[in-house]
């Protein structure tokens, strides 16, 4: 195996982020309906609400900056005059 | 199997999506918790993101095992100079020879 470079801090950092993503949304939304609402765990997670509409905003979000690429991409380019 | 894989996955998420929709709508009655209603009501969206982290991962695994193949090239090197050789002692000249 070749050395260990910045693309494979890179890789690592990302399967860390979402392993620790998946984890903490599954502990969010899958474990924390059955712990009694006076545990100190619920200190560590926003409002039930919040775990809805954050990833329904921010897919809003990356759906609306995906179509602006597309169409600032798919433009037809403007011809210069010379 | 004849069938695409995009329409498989079609298909099992319109299965899942239409008995999800039934129930959120109160189609048919159930006698379930407080605890697993409220899951179920965020049951789409944790499929969601739990697809976003797999691809999140799969797409880390790979950029961290991307291969350089160092000996695919030495091989190949190899036999550019083998072929070069060979090309020689036929008398073949090359233009980057040439003075």
């Amino acid at each position: 195996m070749p050395g260990f470079g910045m693309d494979q801090a890179v890789g690592w950092s990302f399967v860390s982020l979402a392993g620790f993503i998946f984890t903490y949304y599954t502990i969010w939304v899958i474990v924390l309906p059955f712990v009694e609402p006076d545990q100190p765990i619920h200190n560590f997670f926003l409002p039930r609400f919040y775990a809805i509409a954050g990833p329904l905003v921010a897919g809003v979000v990356a759906l609306a900056l995906i179509g602006a690429f597309i169409i600032y991409v798919s433009m037809p380019k403007k011809v210069k005059k010379s | 199997m004849a069938i695409p894989k995009l329409y498989q996955w079609l298909l099992a998420a319109s299965i899942f999506m239409a008995a999800w929709l039934s129930y959120v709508a109160g189609f048919f009655q159930t006698n379930l918790r407080q605890e697993y209603h409220n899951i179920i009501l965020v049951l789409p969206i944790y499929l969601l993101m739990a697809f976003a982290s797999y691809s999140l991962a799969l797409l880390g695994y790979r950029v961290a095992t991307f291969n350089d193949c160092i000996d695919a090239a030495e091989e190949l090197q190899e036999d550019v100079k083998e072929a070069r050789k060979d090309l020689e002692r036929i008398g073949y000249k090359y233009a980057s020879d040439w003075q």
